[in-house]
């Protein structure tokens, strides 16, 4: 499949946060405004991508070679779990205004499942290296899409009147809801 | 490096080192329960697709025509396996396959399909299916894999306006790339059936 | 013995997972489609729960403090794994409807939760117990959200019809979106209750703007809890100082 048509899936047809919810505890938890949700939003798609890349040339050249691919899981978190602190350490130190930028997103990425996610869905549809590290990147642009498009709904809705016991989280799933009901329009861009 | 961190990088190096071989013992372990208990789904289905089979003759896949399902028909779409049906007296009545097609809205849809010798379509049964629930999902539904039995034709296609002939099969609402799955891995199997040597 | 009741009457009622403390909220949504779905996934969970919280109670006096997550993880992990196994081989229908959210079980906020505020610090059977209690708090989570879904959505429970044939189902909610509704609902009902007794104490009525999700998950790990805009800023002024 062309690769054009990968990425937009994975970013719009099937988000992954509307329509798979991995990742839903950022997207709750930092969309009320709009400038740290895209700072978060810039950190995962420079996580994501970097770790299908890493992920998905593990997978080739170690775990398919040594017959281990039942390792996957394990291996996977680990080295998402390492390759998250390698990025901060290595962004501190030569890009000090990307890391003052997005620094402090990142170790909160590591358990972020959209992450995990991703690696594991990378195998399972078995990608190759290529189509992994667009299909990663198009799945944490999906993200960020999101996650911007429901700070600022959030922004404004602090000016609105919301019943009691549906402040906070109750109107913010509801929100999402109609997002995810607006995305589904994206499922007729793929066949 | 401290002793302390280096006292911990090894208790982590330890369990991690035992968690790899447990997890190699018990795959290795496990290993062919889980085959022989895929096997026996498999000929579940099997039967399910060819009520009247007496037994299973295994066949060899013919590499051309694979290729002409994806080459020529244009099919993403392959032939696992493929099996002479015997009936009770030991005389061929037809074939049961294991095809899966690429194109599902979940990934890979796989099926058992029975095929009689005259090219009959004798039923289909679903081995793997992760579509959308309450849409795809619903292609595991009587009514629709009912659609294909005892249909003998070149090749379906699918229609929104209610089937009006016996190449016609209603999509699942909501789910046309479910049902163009599941339609174009059947045409893989029919074309393999109709075109093998 | 008492304590090892309290602690099952504690993960199921008082301090349920997916009606009280509000974790895990990503499995929670994704597979309860069918009320099958959501039995499959809190039974699996609490199996993984279970031998999880007694391997790590076990190694509590082994492992160093400084490294304990990464070892929880990779306890965790390896029970993920073999669990995945033994469904792919013996329950493939379930294998297939919970795909991904199966390997996704090891960065499940109530596993991590539980070995790092119960496992890790209390004995091999209370550990058991407390996680057969959550495990089976979170299954009765998902199977009674499950039950809602798969009846208004499709008209069944657990495949049976009990919707009378002309009833046309509200398929929305079996889809993402409706994922979304229920659960929305679901704390807005928790909120009436808690506004509702706060009115009766007489005290001020505020609604608490609690942390839900993750951000009120034990597991300091989990992305949603460090997260909050609070410690971003905070984080962010001691940036510029520096």
């Amino acid at each position: 499949m062309n690769l054009f048509l990968i990425a937009i899936g994975a970013a719009l047809v099937n988000n992954v946060v509307l329509s798979q919810f991995l990742g839903l505890c950022p997207f709750i938890g930092v969309s009320k405004k709009v400038d740290t949700a895209a700072g978060m939003g810039g950190a995962v798609i420079f996580v994501i991508t970097i770790a299908s890349a890493v992920t998905s040339l593990i997978y080739t050249f170690i775990l398919e070679k040594l017959n281990i691919t039942y390792l996957q899981t394990i291996v996977f978190i680990l080295v998402i779990a390492g390759l998250v602190q390698f990025v901060e350490m290595f962004l501190k130190k030569v890009l000090p205004p990307l890391y003052s930028a997005l620094g402090v997103y990142l170790p909160l990425i590591t358990t972020n499942c959209a992450v995990l996610g991703v690696a594991l869905i990378n195998v399972q549809k078995s990608y190759d290296f290529i189509t992994s590290v667009i299909n990663g990147f198009g799945t944490a642009v999906g993200f960020t899409v999101a996650i911007v498009i429901m700070a600022g709904i959030r922004e404004k809705i602090e000016y609105n009147d919301v019943p009691e016991s549906f402040k906070g989280t109750p109107i913010v799933l509801i929100t999402a809801g109609l997002m995810a009901m607006a995305f589904f329009g994206f499922s007729g861009l793929i066949k | 490096m401290s002793s302390e961190s280096i006292r911990n990088t090894i208790s982590l190096l330890v369990i991690t080192l035992i968690a790899g071989l447990l997890l190699g013992t018990v795959y290795e372990v496990t290993k062919e329960p889980i085959a022989k208990e895929q096997q026996k789904a498999k000929e579940e289905a099997y039967k399910a697709v060819f009520a009247e089979a007496d037994s299973f003759e295994e066949m060899e896949l013919d590499e051309n025509v694979l290729a002409d399902i994806t080459d020529k028909q244009g099919l993403d779409a392959t032939v696992e396996e493929i099996m002479t049906v015997l009936d009770k007296s030991g005389n061929p009545a037809g074939y049961v396959l294991t095809v899966t097609d690429h194109e599902g809205y979940g990934g890979d849809v796989q099926f058992a399909m029975g095929v009689k010798t005259d090219g009959t379509v004798n039923g289909i049964s679903f081995l793997s299916l992760s579509e959308t629930a309450g849409l795809g999902m619903k292609a595991n539904e009587d009514t629709f894999k009912k659609q294909f039995a005892g249909r003998n034709v070149e090749k379906f296609s699918y229609t929104k306006n209610g089937s009006a002939s016996d190449e016609e099969i209603d999509a699942l609402s909501g789910a046309t790339i479910t049902t163009n799955a599941v339609v174009n891995g059947v045409n893989a199997g029919l074309y393999y059936v109709k075109n093998m040597k | 013995m008492n304590k090892t009741v309290e602690r099952l009457k504690c993960g199921m009622i008082t301090e349920n997972p997916t009606f009280v403390q509000m974790l895990g909220m990503c499995p929670t949504m994704a597979v309860t489609t069918s009320a099958i779905n959501g039995v499959g996934m809190g039974l699996t969970t609490t199996v993984i729960l279970v031998l999880s919280n007694m391997m790590i109670s076990m190694l509590r006096k082994v492992i160093p403090d400084k490294v304990r997550i990464p070892a929880y993880i990779v306890v965790i992990a390896s029970f993920v794994t073999i669990v995945q196994f033994l469904l792919e081989g013996f329950v493939p229908s379930l294998y297939d409807s919970l795909g991904i959210y199966i390997p996704l079980i090891v960065v499940n906020c109530i596993i991590l939760g539980r070995a790092e505020s119960f496992a890790s610090k209390n004995s091999i059977w209370l550990s058991m117990f407390d996680g057969i209690g959550m495990g089976l708090g979170f299954t009765i989570g998902l199977t009674s959200i499950g039950i809602f879904r798969e009846l208004l959505g499709n008209g069944t429970i657990f495949n049976f019809r009990i919707m009378p044939e002309s009833y046309e189902p509200l398929t929305i909610l079996i889809l993402a979106p409706g994922a979304f509704f229920v659960l929305a609902f679901l704390i807005a009902a928790q909120n009436k209750v808690r506004i509702h007794k706060a009115k009766k104490a007489g005290a001020s009525v505020t609604v608490c703007e609690r942390e839900e999700g993750c951000a009120g998950c034990p597991n300091t790990f989990c992305g949603g809890k460090a997260f909050t805009e609070e410690s971003v800023k905070r984080e962010k002024d001691a940036a510029k100082e520096a």
